[in-house]
Formats: structure tokens, C-alpha cells, sequence
């Protein structure tokens, strides 16, 4: 069931990948942009570079995940898709794991960009993919279920940022530290705390956004 | 004829609020080192209190609506989640008068007071929802997912902040303040709570007449009715 | 911080009367919308 749908999330992902390009130029002129916030100070830019980075692809997930519904609202396949009760968990996390791939990607795709335009490279590869896969986890869970409802209300765009901000905080925070102690260095050793909060807000909001799912796209 | 109570509690807390308050401003002494200005804390610590309940409310009632599917839960939570927002406000506000002749800025970053903005942000997301959704039932199940999410995260929200906070900061919070000054602040605290509870009951009137006139039905068609 | 803050009765009457303030006219909102709505009941 799951894997149906996933592969099925994974194949509509493919076919719009143009789309993706979109975003990525998106994600990418917003750290252009933020830069400018700050001016040409390249130490400055460089302690701010994960705020950046992270901010950038907040901002980003806004436009995936409003996207990831808009199939199903075009052509009103929900109520097709959800006979069984089995469905809504299956289509939630198939979504929800597609987004989450979407976004890892699109993290991985803007490193470059912060280490360009802010000269804010690490060798830590591995441990910067992780940070930003279980970032990209907590952004996609909720941001999946809120953009399930909002993608079938009227003033969808407001809603979905506004709903989802301020639920994110502490993933946000957890995930600019971690990826700012990789990138500036971590003396103290304090990344693993940051990666442990991250992980239990991941495993908190996977599993209660599931299950509350199958109410929200209830007829 | 709809009971008076909520008017009382209204009234009672009115009472006391001023009582405490009048005690807090004028008979307690100046705090050691905090001079005069110490004594917002006699309507911020009360507020934050019944802060706290407010959220837990709206959270048994969201709860309590997905179980049993019944409006009245939806009502209650609504209100909730209204008072939740004034009180949020207000504690923010005084957060910030206390923090600007103490610490020299209007926010400090302290994780308390940071947590209550974020959730008075996301309770203002839930009120937004409310507005865009026309249907109840659709409406009222997912502010209640909204409220039981946005709830959830509340202690996630104030321990990243706390750590977050803690690498930097040197200063401490504003601490509850010390025995000598008992007594208005639990009038204070009594006097908010009762308040709360009133403005809570009311409002869920308010939600429930709404409802009612937004699902009534027309004469016209209860007539018509008597056809099929 | 060491000294005692001194003065600050601005903040504080500042505090009390927006606290007092919000009270109230939450109060009358809600008196308001009552009335209103059992008008039309």
C-alpha cells in the first residue's frame, strides 16, 4: 500500500522536475538575497550562513509542499484515492516521504550556493547530509498534513506558511546550530544534542501527523 | 433563561484582580534589587498561569472533539483558543515593559516568553484556518488537528529556545517572586483565573449561537421539508 | 546586574493599564457579539 503510493509520488515528482529547477533558482536567490542584508562582510556572512541556508529552503518548502496536492485537487482524486481507511495513512507518508526527498535534494543543491556566496564549506560532508535529512524531515511531516488542508481552502498560499512557521521553530533552530557548529566548528561537542532534538521532534510529528491525517481529508 | 454564572465569575474576578492589584502597587514593598519595577510581575505571573490553562484547554477540548464529534467541544475549544491569544498578547506586552528597564531591551530571548510568542502566532494560524473554512464539521476537525499540533509542540518549542537561549545568555529569568509577596499575587492569580473562565464561557456562547445561525434552517425549507 | 533599578513606576503603570485595558475592552467585545447574536436568534 505504502509503496504503491510512494512510487506513485515518486513518478508525479519526476514528470515535474522542471519544476524543481524553479524552486532550486528560488531557493538560490534567496540566499543571494539575504546576503545583501548583511552587506559584503565576509565574516559576518559566514557565522550567518546556516540561518541563511536553512531559512532559504524554509522558504522553498512553502512552494513544494503547497505543489505536492495540486494533482489531486486538479482532478479531485481524493475522493477516489480514499476508500479504505488504510489509504489516508498510506497516502500521507507516501507524500510525505516524496517531500521529504524533494527537500533533502533541494538542501543539498543550495550547500554549494552558501559555500559560493558565503565561503561556508565544511569536509564534514556526511554529517551536513544528515543534518539537513533530518531538517528536511521535520519540515516535510507537518508541511505535508497542513498543505493537505490548505490545498482545498481558498486562501491556501497565507494559510500554509502561517500555519506551518511557527509549528517548525524548534526543528528550524535545532537544524541552523547543528549545521552552523559543522560549518564554524564545534569545540564543545554540542552538535550531537541539537542532532538528538531534531530526531525526536522528526519522530514525534511522523507519527502523530499520520495519525491525524486520515480526519483531516475525511468527507 | 441562560445562567448568570459567567457574568459572576466576570465580576469576581473583576474584584479581585483590582484588590490584588491595588495591594501589589501600593501596600507591598519595593523588591530587593528590582526596585518598583517588580511588580508587574503581579499581573504577569497571574497571566502566565492562566495562560498555561488556557492552552491546556483548547488541547481537552480538541481532543475531546475528535473522539466524540460533538460541536459543543468545538465551541469550547474555540473560545480557548481566543483567550489563549489575548492572554498571549498580554504576557508578551508585559514581558516586554519588565525587560526594558531591567535588561535595557524589549525582548531578551527568554525561552518562556519566546515560547508564548510562538504560540500566539500559530493560535492566530488556527483562528486564520477557522476564518477560510466554511463548512463546521470540516472547520472544527481541523482546528482541532491544528490546536493538538500547535499544543504538542509547546513544551518542544520551550526547551529548543531554552538551549538555544542558554549558549548565550548570562542573565537569569524573571523569577516567581518571593514569599513575602504572597498575597497579591495569589489574589491576582485568582483574579485572572476567574476572568478567564468567564471570558471562556461566554465566548463559548458566542461560538455556539454562531453555529447554530450558520447551520439554520429556513423556514421555507422546513416546510418543504414536510414534502419528502 | 548589581544596584537597585531605580524609578520604573512608568513601566509599571504602563503594564497594569494595557493588562486593565485588554480586560475590558475583551469584555465589551464579547458583551457586544452577544447581543448581537441573540438579536437575530
Amino acid at each position: 500500500m505504502l509503496s504503491a503510493a510512494l512510487r506513485k509520488e515518486l513518478l508525479l515528482q519526476w514528470r515535474t522536475r522542471s519544476q524543481m529547477m524553479a524552486v532550486f533558482v528560488f531557493g538560490a536567490t534567496s540566499l543571494l538575497l539575504f546576503s545583501f542584508a548583511i552587506g559584503p562582510n565576509a565574516e559576518m556572512l559566514r557565522t550567518f550562513s546556516s540561518g541563511f541556508l536553512w531559512l532559504g529552503l524554509l522558504l522553498s518548502s512553502t512552494l513544494t509542499l503547497a505543489e505536492s496536492f495540486h494533482t489531486e485537487m486538479e482532478n479531485r482524486a481524493f475522493e477516489g484515492l480514499l476508500l479504505l481507511p488504510s489509504d489516508a495513512r498510506a497516502l500521507y507518508y507516501g507524500k510525505a516521504i516524496a517531500n521529504w526527498l524533494q527537500l533533502t535534494l533541494l538542501g543539498c543543491a543550495l550547500v554549494p550556493v552558501m559555500v559560493i556566496l558565503y565561503d561556508a564549506g565544511t569536509m564534514q560532508l556526511l554529517k551536513l547530509l544528515v543534518i539537513i535529512m533530518l531538517g528536511a524531515a521535520g519540515l516535510s511531516a507537518p508541511g505535508t498534513l497542513y498543505a493537505g488542508m490548505t490545498s482545498q481552502v481558498k486562501a491556501k498560499q497565507m494559510l500554509l506558511p502561517l500555519l506551518l512557521f511557527p509549528l517548525i521553530v524548534p526543528a528550524l533552530l535545532a537544524s541552523v546550530k547543528a549545521t552552523s557548529l559543522v560549518i564554524l566548528g564545534d569545540p564543545m561537542g554540542q552538535s550531537k544534542a541539537w542532532i538528538t532534538l531534531l530526531l525526536a521532534f522528526d519522530l514525534i510529528y511522523w507519527s502523530l501527523c499520520g495519525l491525524l491525517f486520515g480526519r483531516v481529508v475525511e468527507d | 433563561m441562560k445562567s448568570k454564572v459567567p457574568y459572576i465569575f466576570l465580576a469576581v474576578g473583576a474584584a479581585l484582580l483590582l484588590f490584588g492589584s491595588y495591594w501589589g502597587l501600593f501596600i507591598a514593598p519595593a523588591e530587593q534589587y528590582m526596585g518598583n519595577v517588580q511588580r508587574i510581575m503581579y499581573v504577569h505571573v497571574p497571566s502566565a498561569w492562566s495562560w498555561m490553562l488556557a492552552i491546556l484547554w483548547a488541547f481537552g477540548c480538541a481532543i475531546a472533539f475528535l473522539f466524540t464529534s460533538n460541536m459543543k467541544w468545538d465551541s469550547r475549544m474555540e473560545a480557548g483558543v481566543e483567550v489563549g491569544i489575548l492572554l498571549a498578547f498580554l504576557l508578551c506586552c508585559q514581558g516586554a515593559i519588565w525587560a526594558k528597564p531591567t535588561w535595557g531591551v524589549w525582548w531578551d530571548w527568554d525561552p518562556r516568553l519566546t515560547s508564548v510568542a510562538v504560540l500566539l502566532v500559530a493560535s492566530l494560524g488556527i483562528m486564520a484556518l477557522r476564518s477560510f473554512v466554511d463548512d463546521p464539521v470540516r472547520r472544527a476537525i481541523w482546528s482541532a488537528v491544528a490546536t493538538i499540533i500547535a499544543s504538542v509542540d509547546l513544551p518542544i518549542v520551550y526547551f529548543s529556545v531554552k538551549w538555544w537561549n542558554s549558549l548565550h545568555q548570562q542573565q537569569s529569568s524573571p523569577n516567581t517572586v518571593s514569599s513575602a509577596f504572597y498575597i497579591p499575587l495569589r489574589v491576582n492569580a485568582f483574579g485572572v483565573l476567574f476572568l478567564m473562565i468567564g471570558f471562556i464561557w461566554l465566548r463559548t456562547r458566542v461560538a455556539a449561537l454562531k453555529l447554530r445561525q450558520e447551520t439554520a434552517i429556513p423556514h421555507t425549507y422546513e416546510e418543504a421539508g414536510e414534502l419528502a | 546586574m548589581n544596584g537597585v533599578v531605580q524609578g520604573g513606576w512608568e513601566f509599571v503603570i504602563a503594564a497594569y493599564t494595557i493588562t486593565g485595558l485588554a480586560f475590558v475592552i475583551y469584555a465589551i467585545s464579547l458583551f457586544a457579539r452577544l447581543k448581537e447574536l441573540k438579536k437575530h436568534d
